[in-house]
């Protein structure tokens, strides 16, 4: 005890300067995090409460003489009662159900291709990127021209490929058509960026694994099945996740080149929400329609925790 | 045993090898034909915008002719180019770049500090922070969208390029990118430079920053897309051409009645170069290693 105490007062001296240096680091760290955290907090963290308030109230997108009421769950209840909401969200489904097989299929196709070691694939890696970086409203300048009926290029492609024997198709005017329509030009715009994910997973793979394989006999076939595929577990549900979320947040290519139309055929929830807050001007129930759409983004999001963890990564 | 194995195993190896070759030319057509779609309707508006006459264009579109043009003129683009007059996209080009260079400049800044701290720091509340930050990234821009209009129109801020600047240059992904950078480069280096008695933040700018290269690059191509290809948020705070981006004001003309497919033609081309330049200059650091890891996150 007594030994310590002239090696306690001789920290105490050191501390002195040290305590004052840990001040000013402390004084940094806060000063570079403070811009981060302060914009997250007014851009995203408080907005994203006040969807939670304006949902529960009656809201008006310009301001009335009379207050804004709290109604409660009210507008919950009646987007529940609401067809073309319920429309809406089949709508991003079916479109969800055909964009996760063509884009993700491209993508992890090409991403296979591009993986071998064939010639000029990094002018092809940059060039299938171009889509990606193009602004959907040029995508749509450019499938608006390709979808023209009845003599568009898209429709006398088909017309020469099948002989003359496939009717011109109304591409954005059919309503059996219109979603579909959306999934093609949505699914070539954006599939070059899960090609790069696919490209980075397949790079992950260790070249050992495939070695090994090969010394046991597998051919291509088992190889890609019993060492790519496992390999490619997370970047699969990755990639898959991230789809489905964007699929449900479908909006621009809707909103400019179909409207929701023909007969809501293609009415997604956030052209939907963007309609009844700006046009019809509710938007308290507009709000609640974002409640929702984060509810259903959280669902997806937690469920592909889950499907990695039980995939052990 | 070796002996016997030997022979057995090269002429698998030959037989494997000639069946790679036949696969090779199988994988090259298929390469071809990918490439064919991807990059034809993109060559079709290229093609379009150079032709003048805007009835040709459309009795083009029926025939291969939509991919050939025999006198091509670049009267289209200078028309849309203007700065001043009824289809002065210059004016747009010009806004979206202020506002593009604004958002991934300050963003670069914020983000990569954070991103530093978190990693590095020795605030107490850093892992608090950083999962919250992960947390934030499941909140999508679509619906916070109500609320933000209101509060930015309520602050004045309708109609001004600060509104489509300030709320989208912190964001948790690239917080999150620039933390799992960070965290991965050797110990040493900031023990070495602290030991050597520089403030934390003299080592995140001449020793972190600097080798941070491919997340710089990664994030800047990232956020250009982003911020350059901005549709929604500008249709909501912009009644004006004041401040208006080219994604808007080309959406806009297109939505017209009577289409000018020609300048609708060169005015999408004009905004495709600038972000394709964009990437064409940091591709080489965008590492598809650093969007892999980004999977596991």
């Amino acid at each position: 005890m007594t030994l310590q105490q002239p090696a306690l007062a001789a920290t105490a001296v050191a501390a002195r300067p040290a305590r004052r240096r840990d001040q000013s680091r402390l004084f940094q760290e806060v000063g570079m995090l403070a811009p981060a955290v302060i914009l997250l907090t007014i851009f995203l963290v408080v907005p994203f409460l006040l969807s939670f308030w304006t949902a529960m109230t009656n809201q008006p997108l310009v301001p009335r003489p009379t207050p804004v009421r709290f109604i409660g769950f009210t507008n919950f209840l009646r987007i529940f009662k609401d067809d073309l909401f319920w429309t809406s969200l089949w709508n991003v489904s079916r479109f969800t159900f055909w964009i996760l097989p063509v884009q993700c299929g491209l993508a992890f196709a090409t991403a296979l291709l591009l993986h071998q070691k064939l010639p000029f694939r990094n002018f092809f890696r940059s060039l299938f990127f171009l889509p990606a970086i193009t602004s959907m409203v040029v995508v749509c300048v450019i499938w608006g021209t390709l979808f023209q009926y009845p003599t568009g290029p898209l429709n006398q492609v088909i017309g020469f490929l099948s002989g003359g024997h496939i009717q011109p198709i109304d591409w954005l005017g059919d309503p059996d058509w219109a979603m579909f329509s959306i999934v093609l030009l949505s699914a070539w715009q954006a599939y070059g960026f899960q090609m790069i994910v696919y490209l980075a997973g397949l790079q992950g793979i260790p070249d050992e694994l495939y070695d090994a394989a090969r010394i046991d006999g597998a051919n291509a076939l088992q190889r890609f099945w019993h060492v790519t595929m496992p390999g490619l577990r997370p970047t699969h549900v990755f990639v898959l996740v991230i789809t489905t979320i964007q699929a449900f947040k479908l909006y621009t290519q809707v909103a400019i080149l179909t409207q929701g139309g023909p007969k809501s055929s293609t009415e997604t929830v956030v052209h939907y929400m963007v309609r009844s807050g700006f046009e019809e001007q509710k938007l308290g129930y507009a709000s609640a329609v974002s409640v929702i759409l984060f509810l259903i983004v959280l669902v997806i999001a937690l469920l592909q925790r889950q499907l990695l963890r039980r995939f052990d990564v | 045993m070796s002996d016997l194995a030997l022979p057995t195993l090269q002429t698998e190896a030959k037989r494997e090898r000639s069946a790679i070759g036949s696969l090779r030319i199988v994988q090259t057509a298929s390469i071809l034909v990918v490439a064919l779609v991807i990059v034809s309707p993109l060559f079709m508006l290229v093609i379009a915008s150079l032709k003048d006459d805007r009835f040709q264009i459309l009795a083009d579109m029926g025939s291969f002719r939509a991919f050939w043009v025999s006198n091509p003129t670049l009267s289209n683009f200078a028309e849309v180019s203007n700065l001043s007059g009824e289809l002065a996209f210059g004016r747009y080009l010009l806004n979206s770049l202020f506002i593009l260079a604004c958002t991934v400049g300050a963003g670069l800044i914020v983000n990569s500090m954070a991103g530093f701290v978190l990693a590095w720091g020795s605030l107490r509340g850093r892992a608090v922070v950083l999962s919250l930050v992960i947390a934030l990234y499941v909140i999508p821009q679509e619906s916070i969208i109500m609320p933000l209009v209101i509060m930015v129109s309520r602050a004045g801020m309708t109609d001004t390029f600060a509104v489509q600047i300030v709320p989208w240059i912190a964001s948790p992904l690239y917080i999150f990118l620039f933390y799992q950078f960070f965290a991965q480069l050797p110990k040493e280096l900031f023990e070495a430079a602290q030991i050597d008695g520089a403030s934390v933040f003299r080592i995140y700018r001449s020793i972190f920053l600097p080798l941070s290269l491919p997340a710089l690059a990664t994030v800047s191509i990232l956020m250009g897309i982003e911020s350059w290809n901005q549709y929604l948020w500008p249709i909501l705070v912009t009644q004006t051409d004041y401040a208006r981006p080219i994604a808007v004001a080309i959406a806009t003309f297109f939505g017209q009645d009577s289409i000018y497919w020609d300048r609708a033609m060169a005015a999408s081309v004009l905004m495709m170069i600038p972000i394709l330049a964009l990437y064409l200059a940091f591709q080489r650091w965008f590492v598809s290693s650093f969007i892999g890891s980004a999977v596991k996150g």
